[in-house]
């Protein structure tokens, strides 16, 4: 049988199959599918004709097998240096391979592809800042994906992933109506606590079109109040989009370009409605690599960069502190020990690196760095999708040990990670190996620390 | 043999490298796209520039990177390795009066000496490099025989030059050897891996461009590499 | 008084001292009863698995692991549901408390009705997500008054004789006010108590007042609640006042204790949810848990209302 009902070369596009694939618990029948799916080798071979262009097949051709890049990853750290863990190996024995074969690969090598592309590389891009010839792993398992998704090998969540964001423009069933109640319910709550606290929705002209995870709206809604709150406390004129208001991308995880595309445009449509001076993306990593870094190109955008300015949540908020408009009490600066968790997708990927220590400068009187940090940083363990896929959680948590021995050397026992997957990674890494560490957003800890203005005041 | 080797040979040696080089550099920068690579080379030029120049000034320094840094046995090896493979050739004595013979112009020159130094220090250097190769089991796992017949390619014409230079034995067949094995390398260098000697300022540079544009460099982040 | 009132169930032990009290208020007023069963918690990122609150265990929840708890549930109150005709049951993900806010954002019911605090996965790292317990948060943001039930209540709904409403002063104390008043008078026989505990402070700061200043502080405490309190009574007679000085929430269940309260009402403080106190628990939780009797939460929004 060459393609299955669940498993096979098709984008999902309709709720139905969506709903079928939901339906098969942990992806029983997908997986099992996927055993004897046929690899269309003819198509495999002529789409890596047209897309391996120079960038990559130098890469691959080049690699001096010097291995400096091994101890880069944390991966083969996490798994006590093995050397099937050295990123030059996985990308050699997988998309090397493919290459060589001139895609006549069968069935068993893609599964070892999909394998290894999921669960042996976070796409952090560590490793390339490690090569002296700058060949950047990261980005050729980011293609390698692409590949395996076209083919069909892809893990089960990241095929409904990707075919939430086709349903819905959203990585979870989130719909416009969900969405646009639950601010209108996250300002009801909050307003006693913050008089004429509103969250607009399609504003237009405004100066700041704020964008979320669909997480927030479907599980932590609390997060939209507290960027409202924020918002609002630093006099801000915002809006968020009734539609395009989604960030992420499990699509870009998944390999899956068409969705990629699909979605960014859903934001780009936002901006070209509404009209923004700026557009600040929430708490979340890949989301600003999604929309901000690579989207563009999946959209065709020739200068590389989004319709209007946009700028991550860190950006925000260190511009706020910088300007006074939300200004910290003094007393109420975070006291213990506190470490920061330097998001590959913004700070390696996206250059933020300063920005976070100067909110870092602002908040925490004992700041302490992990080492190595900035954009030498470590994954969180849970990059690329590595976080929600139920096949590879063993070596998910196995994983986490590299950055949780970097936590606990700063003997901080507080994280501060402006991420999602970092944020969720560091939860997991408490709930497996009960460290006693605690993590959290900015926004929380800023609504404590500020003071504010008086017309805010509310008496009890 | 010795005419031929050192004419038509040596004429056909110079040109299958150097138009193989430049077709290399060529296909290397006409096959970068904009979006398939995802960064806006044309776009945004002076910042990609930048953002090259620095990746690969960085990385041609002696521990100047981060990368470097991290790995202090194996930059020696590799500066120690390089520097006497690209110095020695070009400004040896012997090569720059054959070269004044021949084609009617020299370089500036070291001395025999230096030579001689940075001959025997590449070859213990490439020693090491092949004992790397078996000890660690990261490098050892990536390493093939194509790596070890690399190897040999550049470190032949060192020995054998060396050989013949210091007339040891047979100096007429040591020259010719070194001189066919010299040739086997510039002719290897557009058709193998060695390619890397130019291909490695073109993906630095790209490299570099994507971090001098996308990557941050346009937030004026420099990229500590 | 209630005609739609939402229980949030755990279907464990944990909560039947709340879900006798439920199913009582339901079957005494003729209301519809809304069971909210919040089965899980979502985990592992954007995957499709949940931790079930009952189990611990990492499920995939659909609609048959949906309609399986329904089930249980059915099962686990069968009794009790037997004698209650006019029920639904709701099933949901997330975490808990912003499901049972979702549930009755949908439903405007006129009461909820929790189960106390219990140390319902403690250990696990899911439920340090949020800061704050369920019930913290619930109260604070719900737009009914709520009713904390942790241990058995000596007497149901029908046999309460005697209220106790802790003063404030603050906002949300008028609103609880006005639902202890109503309560009280909607009961023959019934009286109100109305207390307010004064807050001295920790006495080990040093910082502890003069017994002057404490005095003159207590009759002005009286004079609020002679004023805010008794002047809105509008005829009810069967009430006292009373001030005391001391740690609020022991003060309270002290005074509860001697007047054989059958219910606190108690204004929910804002001030109370803070990440970092949130295990010791807020005053609100301190009286739950040590009050023999139920406690009915009311915020500030229902001052509004
Ligand atoms: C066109 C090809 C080449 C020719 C005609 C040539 C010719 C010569 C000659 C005539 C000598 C001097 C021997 C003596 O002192 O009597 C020499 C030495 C040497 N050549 Fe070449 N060579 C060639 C290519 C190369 C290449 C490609 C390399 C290295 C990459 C190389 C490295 C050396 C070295 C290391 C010495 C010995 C230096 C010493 O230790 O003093 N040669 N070569
Ligand atoms: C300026 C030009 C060159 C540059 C920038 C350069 C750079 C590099 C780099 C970055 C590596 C890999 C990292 C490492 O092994 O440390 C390398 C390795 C190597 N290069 Fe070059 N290279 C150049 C010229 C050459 C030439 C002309 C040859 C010989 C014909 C050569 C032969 C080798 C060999 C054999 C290795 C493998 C070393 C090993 O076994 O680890 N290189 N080179
Ligand atoms: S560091 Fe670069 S050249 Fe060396 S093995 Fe890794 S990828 Fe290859
Ligand atoms: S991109 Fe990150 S995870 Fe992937 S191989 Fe490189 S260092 Fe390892
Ligand atoms: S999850 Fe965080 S640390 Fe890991 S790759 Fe993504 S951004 Fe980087």
């Amino acid at each position: 049988m060459p393609e299955g009902t669940l498993c096979n070369k098709q984008t999902v596009d309709t709720k139905e199959y969506l709903n079928a694939l939901l339906a098969d618990k942990s992806g029983k029948q997908y997986y099992s599918e996927m055993e004897k799916l046929d690899v269309d080798t003819d198509k495999l071979w002529k789409s890596i004709k047209s897309t391996l262009r120079s960038r990559l097949r130098t890469w691959l051709e080049i690699c001096a097998h010097c291995g400096m890049c091994a101890d880069a990853c944390f991966l083969y750290l996490a798994n006590d240096r093995d050397p099937t863990q050295v990123p030059s190996y996985k990308i050699q024995s997988t998309l090397g391979e493919i290459v060589k074969r001139k895609g006549k690969v069968n069935n068993e090598f893609m599964r070892m592809v999909m394998d290894t592309a999921w669960s042996k590389c976070t796409c952090c891009c560590r490793c390339g800042s490690f090569c002296p010839f700058g060949i950047d792993m990261g980005i050729m398992f980011g293609y390698l994906r692409g590949l395996c998704f076209s083919q069909g090998f892809v893990p089960w969540e990241l095929k409904i992933g990707s075919g939430m964001h086709r349903v819905y423009k959203a990585q979870m069933d989130v719909t416009v109506e969900d969405w646009v109640d639950t601010c209108e319910w996250m300002a009801e709550e909050y307003e006693d606590d913050w008089p004429g606290l509103a969250i607009p929705v399609d504003k237009e002209n405004a100066d700041i079109m704020y964008t979320v995870n669909a997480r927030e709206p479907k599980h932590y809604p609390e997060d939209i109040a507290e960027a409202a709150i924020l918002f609002h406390m630093a006099g801000e004129n915002w809006t968020v989009p009734s539609k395009g208001w989604e960030e992420t991308s499990l699509a870009m995880f998944a390999g899956d370009w068409g969705a990629c595309k699909m979605q960014v445009e859903e934001v780009y449509g936002a901006m070209h409605r509404l009209k923004p001076k700026r557009m600040v993306v929430t708490e979340c990593g890949h989301a600003y690599r999604a929309t901000v870094i690579e989207g563009p190109y999946w959209a065709g955008l020739k200068d590389g960069r989004p319709p209007v300015e946009s700028i991550h949540y860190v950006e925000w908020v260190a511009e706020a502190l910088r300007t006074g408009k939300i200004k910290i009490d003094p007393a109420k600066k975070i006291k213990e020990p506190v470490t920061y968790q330097d998001s590959c997708n913004y700070i390696r990927n996206a250059g933020l690196k300063n920005v976070a220590r100067e909110i870092m400068s602002y908040i925490a009187e004992d700041f302490r760095e992990m080492t190595p940090n900035r954009e030498h940083n470590f994954c969180c363990g849970g990059g690329g999708g590595f976080n929600g896929m139920g096949r590879y959680r063993e070596q998910r948590n196995v994983g986490l040990k590299v950055k949780l021995d970097q936590i606990l050397d700063t003997g901080a026992k507080l994280v501060i990670s402006p991420c999602h997957n970092c944020w969720d990674a560091i939860r997991d890494m408490e709930e497996v190996y009960h460290a006693g560490i605690r993590w959290s957003f900015l926004k929380p800890l800023l609504i404590k620390m500020a003071i504010p203005p008086d017309h805010l005041k509310v008496e009890e | 043999m010795y005419e031929f080797v050192t004419g038509p040979l040596a004429w056909l040696t110079f040109i299958v490298f150097f138009l193989g080089v430049v077709y290399r550099i060529v296909w290397y920068f006409r096959g970068l796209h904009w979006q398939m690579d995802r960064v806006a080379y044309n776009a945004h030029l002076k910042y990609g520039i930048k953002g090259a120049i620095r990746s690969i000034f960085l990385w041609l320094v002696p521990f100047g990177s981060v990368g470097w840094r991290s790995k202090p046995f194996m930059t020696i090896l590799f500066f120690v390795f390089h520097i006497g493979l690209v110095v020695t050739p070009i400004f040896l004595q012997a090569h720059n009066i054959l070269l004044r013979e021949r084609w009617g112009f020299s370089l500036w020159t070291i001395s025999d000496a230096t030579a001689d130094t940075l001959t025997i220090l590449m070859i213990v250097a490439a020693l090491f490099l092949v004992l790397r190769r078996i000890a660690y089991p990261e490098i050892r796992i990536l390493t093939t025989a194509y790596d070890y017949l690399l190897l040999a390619i550049s470190v032949a014409p060192f020995i054998t030059g060396f050989i013949a230079a210091h007339h040891y034995s047979n100096y007429e067949f040591w020259l010719i050897l070194h001189i066919i094995c010299g040739e086997i390398m510039l002719v290897a260098i557009p058709f193998t891996k060695l390619s890397h000697s130019v291909l490695f300022f073109c993906s630095r540079a790209q490299l570099g461009m994507d971090f001098g544009i996308k990557r941050g460099g346009m937030k004026g982040t420099k990229f500590s590499w | 008084m209630f005609k739609d009132i939402l229980f949030g169930t755990s279907a464990s032990p944990a909560g039947d001292y709340a879900a006798r009290v439920a199913f009582e208020l339901a079957g005494r007023f003729d209301a519809h009863l809304r069971l909210v069963h919040v089965l899980g918690v979502p985990s592992r990122g954007f995957s499709y698995l949940a931790e079930d609150v009952r189990t611990g265990e990492q499920v995939v929840i659909d609609d048959d692991y949906k309609a399986w708890v329904e089930e249980e549930i059915k099962t686990y109150y069968a009794k009790q549901l037997e004698k209650c005709n006019d029920y639904s049951i709701h099933v949901c993900v997330g975490h808990p408390h912003r499901e049972i806010l979702r549930e009755a954002r949908n439903s405007n019911p006129d009461l909820i009705v929790l189960g106390g605090p219990t140390e319902e996965n403690e250990g696990s790292a899911y439920k340090k997500i949020v800061a704050g317990s369920t019930i913290q948060l619930v109260s604070k943001s719900a737009l009914c008054p709520v009713l904390l039930v942790s241990r058995p209540a000596a007497s149901f709904w029908g046999g309460i004789s005697s209220v106790v409403f802790g003063a404030d002063f603050s906002k949300a104390s008028d609103a609880a006010f006005k639902f202890a008043k109503k309560v009280a008078a909607s009961i023959p026989g019934c009286e109100l108590h109305i207390f307010h505990a004064m807050d001295i402070g920790p006495v080990h700061t040093g910082l502890s007042l003069s017994q002057e200043e404490i005095e003159d502080k207590i009759r002005e405490a009286r004079k609020k609640i002679r004023h805010k309190y008794v002047a809105n009574l509008e005829g009810f007679e069967k009430y006292s006042m009373e001030v005391w000085e001391g740690l609020p929430y022991v003060e309270i269940v002290k005074f509860a204790r001697e007047k054989q309260a059958d219910l606190i009402v108690m204004a929910y403080s804002t001030k109370d949810v803070d990440a970092e106190n949130a295990r010791l628990g807020s005053n609100m939780e301190q009286v739950i848990m040590r009050s023999t009797c139920p406690v009915i939460s009311v915020n500030r929004k229902m001052a509004k209302n």
